[in-house]
């Protein structure tokens, strides 16, 4: 079976029913972007426990689907607008970039495009420089075009390697630029609007499939957990040689997010057999092909 | 005193990492180490701990006789075959963390609260070599309450902190927890030694909801009604014997025969070859947790 990677998902407001589809359809690793929780935070305290759960709680619960679970850190642009808070938060930063599985800075740049979204994100890219990691670029969902201009533009100012960044959120209007310019280009599949399967088929088949990859950006809006394994069957359907729908449903995604020395292809196509031990009582997913017990999921620990 | 108890437990843990680390790794820990312990603010160490993962893998300690037996003499319980590279490492970075009391715990809290999966692993684990061990019982206590089994599995198996340090209380929830998420009793420490009468109760209750429910009961807790053994337990124990589950009838017939009950005695007497192989020792807790671990959980 096909494996795939989504390398955006906000998987904290997603239900356990979203994590068993996804490794039924192959999704064999996640990466979690820190971002908004939909209203902004009004306590650093939020954002702590926040960056906590991606890294403990989230994990734990992704590896009981049989996932592996990565995260990038940061703070978003619409939260950087609360400059108080925004310096709080910069300051805790430090205590979880350097963690196991956070594979980038992230995801971070523009939203309204102001000037604290801009000090926040220059500050941001220095981090990124002194502990050598991948930056993940969140474009702003209006004025897109200049906005992912600018994030780019200024990236380079501190200069940042291009093939070090993931410019996300892409469209058929910023990805030429951002191909030519040396970045990864991600590309979010929204359900109904912005940006379909079907778009998406036209660009690779446009494009090729270097540096693309695709994304689902599931949160808690509408939004498709399956949005990369459906994407790559459409893909198929439509003629896309197979090596192509691997590397920008899979490949690309290991590659750039790789560079950050925390995610490994062995990560789970060897799961240490001690992690088999350290799942929670009972659960059948973990036991891909096994019989299930008599009493099955519903014996796994109440939380 | 604290300082020299902390220098003889980190050079025993060099001892482990040098028997199975890389040079390269020892090297970056020796240097992260030296600028710890002259800082005044914890940031350097916080990073080091973090980092870590990027030097030691989660390989287990390579163990001989003579070091587990000078790990116990350390410290009582103190079991590190179960402990691998990376948190001997963090462990040794954390002995390494020079600062007065106050600040000490503050920045130990922290990197609890903020502390990913395995870094949380290592620090529960860890508790029994720590300096300032009372203040150090709530956070323990509080730990307990997670639901990750790796963080779980730190606090309560093969950890002599909360035989040494749990109030009964929080004793006996950290034990019906431990059946709750299906944990190998048989690793905890004490658990024969530290058995109450209100423990016994609360097993018993538990088995009864789960037979409510429909749902099996793990072996292992009969374990825990064998010194208070009455007529209520043994009904109970009636009950298990008729299991249709070996595995739960030699918990059964364990816990009747460990028991000084007369009557408990009598009941397995009915049971001839379930007694010959209690009798055997062919049977014993820690065979029943092992099996029930590998083939029902």
């Amino acid at each position: 079976m096909a494996r795939y990677i989504d390398p955006h998902i906000h998987l904290v407001s997603r239900t356990t029913d979203d994590y068993e589809a996804m490794q039924k359809a192959g999704i064999v690793a996640t990466i979690e972007p820190a971002f908004w929780l939909g209203q902004p935070r009004t306590e650093v305290g939020s954002f702590k426990d926040y960056f906590s759960t991606l890294v403990g709680w989230e994990r734990f619960r992704a590896s009981q689907f049989g996932i592996v679970h990565y995260c990038t850190m940061g703070l978003n642009s619409k939260e950087a607008n609360n400059i108080p808070l925004a310096e709080q938060v910069m300051e805790l930063l430090p205590l979880y970039v350097g963690k196991e599985g956070v594979v980038a800075i992230g995801e971070i740049g523009y939203d309204d495009q102001t000037e604290a979204e801009d000090r926040f994100y220059r500050e941001q890219l220095e981090l990124a420089k002194e502990v050598d990691l991948p930056v993940l670029i969140h474009t702003p969902h209006r004025d897109k075009k200049k906005g992912t201009y600018r994030s780019m533009d200024v990236a380079e100012e501190h200069g940042m390697d291009p093939g070090w960044i993931i410019v996300d959120h892409n469209n058929e209007e910023t990805v030429k630029e951002v191909l030519d310019r040396g970045y990864w280009a991600g590309f979010t599949i929204y359900p109904h609007t912005k940006m379909g399967s079907e778009r998406m088929v036209e660009i690779v088949k446009q494009y090729g499939p270097e540096r693309i990859i695709v994304n689902s950006a599931a949160d808690w809006g509408i939004s498709d957990p399956l949005a990369v394994p459906k994407t790559a069957d459409l893909m198929r359907k439509m003629g896309i040689p197979e090596e192509h729908v691997q590397l920008v449903t899979y490949k690309n995604a290991l590659a750039a997010f790789s560079l950050s020395g925390q995610m490994h292809e062995d990560d789970w196509l060897k799961a240490p057999p001690i992690d088999q031990t350290k799942k929670m009582g009972g659960n059948s997913v973990l036991r891909g092909g096994q019989v299930p017990r008599v009493e099955g999921p519903s014996d796994r620990v109440e939380n | 005193m604290i300082m020299k108890q902390n220098q003889e437990y980190s050079l025993f843990l060099l001892g482990l990492l040098e028997n199975s680390a890389e040079q390269q790794s020892l090297d970056w820990l020796e240097q992260k180490v030296s600028k710890i312990k002259d800082a005044s603010s914890p940031t350097g160490f916080f990073l080091a701990f973090s980092q870590a993962s990027r030097f030691f893998s989660k390989d287990p300690l390579k163990l001989s006789d003579a070091k587990k037996n000078k790990a116990v003499q350390l410290v009582e319980g103190f079991d590190p075959s179960h402990w691998n590279l990376l948190q001997s490492a963090r462990t040794y970075l954390l002995l390494h963390l020079n600062l007065e009391q106050e600040d000490w715990l503050e920045a130990v809290n922290q990197l609890f609260e903020t502390g990913d999966l395995y870094e949380q692993a290592a620090l529960y684990a860890a508790l029994p070599l720590l300096p300032f061990q009372e203040e150090l019982l709530p956070r323990a206590i509080d730990g307990c309450r997670t639901n990750m089994t790796l963080v779980f599995d730190a606090i309560a198996l093969n950890n002599p902190f909360p035989r040494r340090n749990f109030p009964e209380l929080n004793w006996n929830q950290l034990v019906l927890k431990a059946i709750f998420m299906q944990r190998p009793l048989y690793q905890i420490q004490g658990l024969e030694e530290r058995r109450n009468r209100a423990l016994a109760e609360i097993a018993s209750d538990f088995a009864h909801e789960r037979w409510a429910a429909g749902r099996n009961v793990m072996p292992e807790l009969w374990r825990l009604v064998v010194p208070f053994m009455n007529d209520q337990y043994l009904a109970d124990l009636r009950q298990v014997l008729s299991s249709t589950d070996s595995l739960e009838q030699e918990g059964g017939a364990l816990a009747l025969y460990q028991s000084d009950f007369a009557p408990a005695k009598a009941l397995l007497a009915d049971f001839p070859d379930l007694l010959t192989q209690v009798e055997s020792g062919e049977i014993t807790w820690e065979k029943i947790g092992i099996e029930f671990q590998n083939s029902r959980v």
